[in-house]
């Protein structure tokens, strides 16, 4: 099955269209948006079967407001991540609410693994460090690091200023960096 | 940790597949058809002025519209003159069956005795 359909026309044309009754519009929304929107969110929750959730109600989210939707007013991948982003949120404090117990313990790793073990524990070394930054530090790493979006539009998402995304990203990083800092090793990084 | 270790890091997240499944595309495509179909007033819920009007022309188009209604109509006034009218052929039909002992008023209730009952009821 197709997951990246990108040559039908902008996000924004299709969701009027769907807003206009086209089920063809919604079939290529729900290929092209859904995968990028699990995947966001597998990042902000790490937790395959809570991001499955998140990426449908966001996905329904989409749905309900595609009839009011303002042509040239946010793109609706911004509106997607933000969207995301709060639905996360959410469930991450309902999630801590359970105590920190119920987060993902740093994975054992062991020097000299395969590269592909050694990938699986750098990323899954990776989430746990994430789940345990501040909310907002963790949503403007992820989205600058791991999406890969340029800081005027995480601030547009965030609703907060540039500066204010250098700064989150900024301590985020370093409070990464030091909870990480004691398995370099494990994780494959020498000394030179 | 450095930059660039975390950085290594970060590219290795960036690298991890999350592929949808296809249950979860169905789910997704399930409500995107629920909602049109609510925002289009196909769905539960109390009927309005405008639900009935809508769901009166469905039933028509059932039917095959207007035309068909007019066809209905005209049928049924035929079988009301019938059986007000009661046309002498059937008088032969009731003799050479039944004999003399019956009146065609006995077998085919006229419209007389409806109207009748409705008067007196009413």
């Amino acid at each position: 099955m197709p997951f990246d359909d990108r040559g039908e026309g902008s996000d924004e044309a299709l969701l009027l269209a769907y807003g206009r009754g086209d089920a063809r519009a919604a079939r290529i929304l729900v290929l092209r948006l859904t995968p990028w929107v699990l995947a966001y969110a597998a990042r902000l929750t790490g937790d395959r079967a809570e991001a499955e959730d998140v990426a449908q109600e966001a996905m329904l989210r989409l749905w309900r407001i595609a009839p009011e939707w303002r042509s040239g007013e946010a793109r609706v991948t911004t509106w997607l991540y933000r969207v995301v982003t709060n639905l996360c949120t959410d469930r991450l404090r309902r999630r801590r609410g359970t105590g920190l117990d119920s987060l993902p313990e740093p994975a054992d790793g062991a020097p000299g693994v395969e590269a592909r073990m050694q990938d699986e524990a750098r990323a899954q070394a990776l989430e746990a460090a994430l789940a345990r930054l501040p909310d907002r530090q963790r949503e403007a790493v992820v989205l600058r690091h791991l999406e890969g979006l340029a800081n005027p539009e995480i601030a547009e998402i965030m609703e907060i200023s540039v500066e204010a995304v250098e700064s989150l990203t900024a301590r985020g990083k370093r409070a990464l960096a030091a909870a990480l800092a004691g398995r370099r090793a494990e994780l494959g990084f020498e000394d030179d | 940790m450095t930059e660039s270790e975390l950085e290594a890091l970060f590219a290795t997240g960036r690298s991890r597949p999350v592929p949808p499944s296809e249950a979860l595309l169905a789910r997704v495509m399930d409500d995107a058809m629920a909602e049109a179909g609510a925002r289009a007033g196909l769905g539960a819920g109390p009927v309005r002025g405008q639900d009935r009007r809508g769901r009166l022309a469905a039933l028509l188009a059932v039917i095959g519209g207007w035309p068909a209604m007019g066809g209905l109509v005209a049928a049924g006034l035929v079988g009301v003159w019938i059986g007000y009218a009661a046309p002498g052929g059937l008088d032969t039909v009731r003799s050479d069956v039944l004999g003399s002992g019956y009146e065609i008023t006995d077998l085919v209730p006229s419209l007389d005795s409806y109207l009748d009952s409705d008067l007196a009821e009413g």
